[in-house]
């Protein structure tokens, strides 16, 4: 490759799409999740940082980077201090993933789609880790729960995955975007796979009815009890990526991913803007979810998962396969 | 399989007042509980004994913040009893309206906090949206939104205009709207059914056997109201229905709240409608009779009990509260160790704990302190029994 060739795929990887648009992404989706969800409950929201509350988010990450560095004497140092890095390396590694400017994303290659499945039981297996590192019976007992909700619904994110690599014939997400073309994969009987993806990318990102894992009520901060600082910083940065990198897959598998009309010569800024709204329809479904039901209990989600999720998925994907 | 203890408080965000559960737990279930409630012990029953009848008012009534108008018209009942005077007709309907204006902000309060324990956020908000409502009734009413002081001994302190009482017509009708809405959300909304159905079970041989009050007792089908069995404002002339639930569990205290919301809506609309005309106060001495008074007030959280012992002097000689939550604390153990179906899970701590709506600070009775030798204690029962044996409670 050429000097030049280096210099556009560093940028393309830092700047855009890269980190940093992903970065000021995350924040943005945390803005959209935090005010879409308070105004579903009737209240404001975040309203004076910017322009309707629009930098919250990143006055809150500053505020958090900016506080006192507490390492609780008891935890497992080294875990507790790489913990939060793998979390968010994991998931900005994750949406590089992602078609964003056109049908491909940064890194691309064949199988990818089960890498990024891989990728988010990693970001599990962080969570875990940093619930036992800290020694925090609340955070075991946090760490426990989110592995057995990785149980639960893995396999059908999994199938529901499968389902749409099938219709595709193959395992890049370049290739499940192309086959798109004419027919959103969410238009059939896909549409099931999209109400279990929907559901296992809930429980993935721990949020209601499936917090568990960090649920305020009953285990106060769950694993993340002992973080703060910069360390929680990242952790919630991580949080944010991984939304992003959840939205886009579901609008990488089943609404098409970027693809669109587009204006001859424009085509990376058309695709970027039909990937963002495509990406807050799916969060805005994922924030709905959120307000309307209350928490499970552990024993309940697992069995959900396996009761109703599974066959769900299976039915999925045993139509699919007749299908074709 | 080997237990390990798991505390929960006294600062715990499901928590919202000081109490300790040392909770013994095997894997996620509970299998022993053991309490501490004298984390806030504000010494009011000896500070009342330093103030005059009307001077106590405005202490007891911050007793407890949700059920002050409970505390407040129990306390002038119990002054009232030492008078021996009859109390005007309009002020007695007047205290209900206040009363159960109070029950309808506590239940609406209730709500939104078992909804929260349960993680459902979203309920939360908006039943605490509409209590706006009320609050704003009762600053319209009494001039205070929390701590209202509005009956008084003798009376009750305003009286309420003709278009004060359309006002709260008005705000009876949004009350019932919401209540009807958030029945239809508890009755058919299937994780809330699940999160409180089979949950913290209370038997009906528990329920009478612990002594536990209020809504907890009405949920394991005891009818035990005492505005019902021992009216004491205008509840016997005021017509209502005691709402009981068989379901015994969490469940049913939503639904037996919820009810009752609907309950003081219509005993508010009918008590407005048939209004007597009369005074709404009456002047009474500064010192009541000597003698003894006690009496019984059902506050939105049950039972609650006031004692005096007047000497005919200024001050009350002896004064006790014993609130509806230290009643219900044995109903708290009952269920949180209950065993085979019902048994409970660490997750479901806190809507059990939640569902007998404590208010630990208005608990905390005896504690004591030797300034000497800068020790504090609590007295067990047992110890408390001995002593009493022994006849001399203090030494």
């Amino acid at each position: 490759m050429s000097l030049e060739g280096y210099i556009i795929e560093t940028i393309r990887a830092i700047i855009f799409p890269g980190f940093l648009f992903v970065f000021f992404l995350a924040l943005f989706y945390e803005w959209f999740d935090r005010k879409f969800y308070a105004r579903l409950q009737n209240r404001v929201g975040p309203l004076y940082t910017g322009f309707f509350g629009i930098l919250q988010p990143f006055a809150d990450f500053v505020k958090l980077l900016s506080k006192e560095d507490i390492v609780p004497q008891k935890v497992d140092r080294l875990l507790f201090t790489m913990t939060p890095l793998f979390s968010l390396t994991l998931s900005i590694f994750a949406t590089l993933l992602l078609p964003i400017t056109s049908a491909s994303g940064i890194v691309s290659f064949n199988g990818d789609a089960i890498i990024s499945i891989t990728i988010l039981t990693f970001i599990c297996i962080t969570v875990f880790y940093a619930g036992i590192s800290s020694y925090n019976r609340f955070a075991i007992v946090g760490a426990e729960r989110s592995f057995l909700q990785l149980i639960g619904y893995e396999i059908p994110l999994m199938l529901s995955v499968v389902g749409v690599a099938l219709t595709a014939k193959d395992l890049s997400l370049s290739s499940i975007v192309g086959s798109q073309g004419g027919l959103w994969h969410i238009i059939g009987p896909q549409a099931l796979g999209f109400i279990v993806f929907i559901v296992a990318a809930q429980a993935e990102l721990e949020r209601i009815p499936f917090d568990l894992p960090e649920a305020e009520q009953e285990i106060i901060a769950g694993w993340n009890i002992d973080y703060s600082g910069r360390r929680l910083a990242m952790f919630r940065l991580a949080r944010n990526v991984e939304l992003v990198f959840l939205c886009g897959l579901g609008v990488t598998l089943f609404l098409g991913g970027p693809l669109g009309p587009v204006i001859e010569g424009y085509a990376p800024l058309f695709y970027t803007i039909y990937f963002v709204v495509k990406s807050l329809i799916v969060l805005a479904i994922l924030t709905v979810v959120r307000a309307l039901f209350a928490r499970l209990r552990i024993d309940q989600v697992v069995r959900f998962s396996w009761k109703y999720l599974l066959p769900l998925a299976l039915i999925q994907f045993v139509i699919v396969r007749l299908m074709l | 399989m080997s237990t390990f203890d798991i505390p929960i408080g006294p600062q715990h965000p499901a928590l919202p007042e000081p109490l300790l559960l040392k909770l013994e737990v095997e894997g996620e279930t509970v299998v022993g509980v053991d309490f501490d409630v004298s984390y806030m012990h504000r010494g009011i029953e000896k500070l009342l004994e330093t103030k005059t009848y009307f001077q106590g008012l405005p202490l007891v009534e911050r007793i407890c913040g949700i059920c002050n108008a409970a505390h407040g018209v129990c306390y002038t009942l119990n002054v009232e009893k030492l008078y021996d005077k009859e109390i005007p007709l309009r002020a007695q309907y007047l205290r209900l309206i206040i009363e159960e204006l109070s029950r309808i902000h506590s239940h609406l309060l209730w709500l939104g906090v078992a909804a929260f324990e349960i993680g459902f956020n979203t309920m939360f908000m908006y039943t605490w949206r509409d209590r706006e409502h009320v609050m704003d009734m009762l600053e319209s009413i009494t001039g205070n939104r929390i701590t209202t002081e509005y009956s008084q001994i003798g009376g009750v302190r305003r009286d309420i205009s003709q278009e004060l009482a359309g006002k709260l017509l008005k705000t009876m009708d949004i009350v019932e709207e919401r209540t009807k809405y958030y029945i239809k959300v508890a009755l058919t909304e299937r994780t809330i059914a699940k999160r409180t159905q089979g949950i913290g079970y209370l038997s009906t041989a528990d329920a009478k056997s612990t002594c536990s009050v209020g809504p907890i007792v009405r949920s394991s089908g005891v009818k035990f109201d005492v505005r019902a069995s021992d009216p004491y404002t205008a509840h016997d002339e005021v017509p209502f229905n005691v709402i009981t639930s068989d379901s015994c569990d969490v469940f049913g205290r939503v639904v037996v709240r919820a009810q009752e919301l609907l309950e003081c809506v219509n005993m508010i609309r009918y008590a407005i409608k048939h209004l007597p005309q009369g005074p709404f106060r009456i002047k009474l001495p500064w010192k009541p009779n000597a003698g003894e008074a006690l009496t019984r007030v059902e506050a939105p959280r049950g039972e609650l009990l006031h004692y005096t012992l007047s000497d005919g002097n200024l001050k009350p000689y002896r004064y006790k509260v014993r609130t509806p939550t230290l009643a219900n604390l044995g109903a708290l153990r009952a269920m949180l160790t209950s065993k085979g179906r019902y048994v409970v899970n660490i997750g479901d701590v806190p809507i059990t704990y939640g569902s007998i709506d404590p208010c630990i600070c208005c608990t905390a009775r005896v504690h004591f302190i030797d300034v000497t030798k800068g020790r504090s204690w609590i007295w067990t029962l047992d110890e408390i029994r001995e002593r009493s044996k022994r006849g001399r409670l203090l030494r």
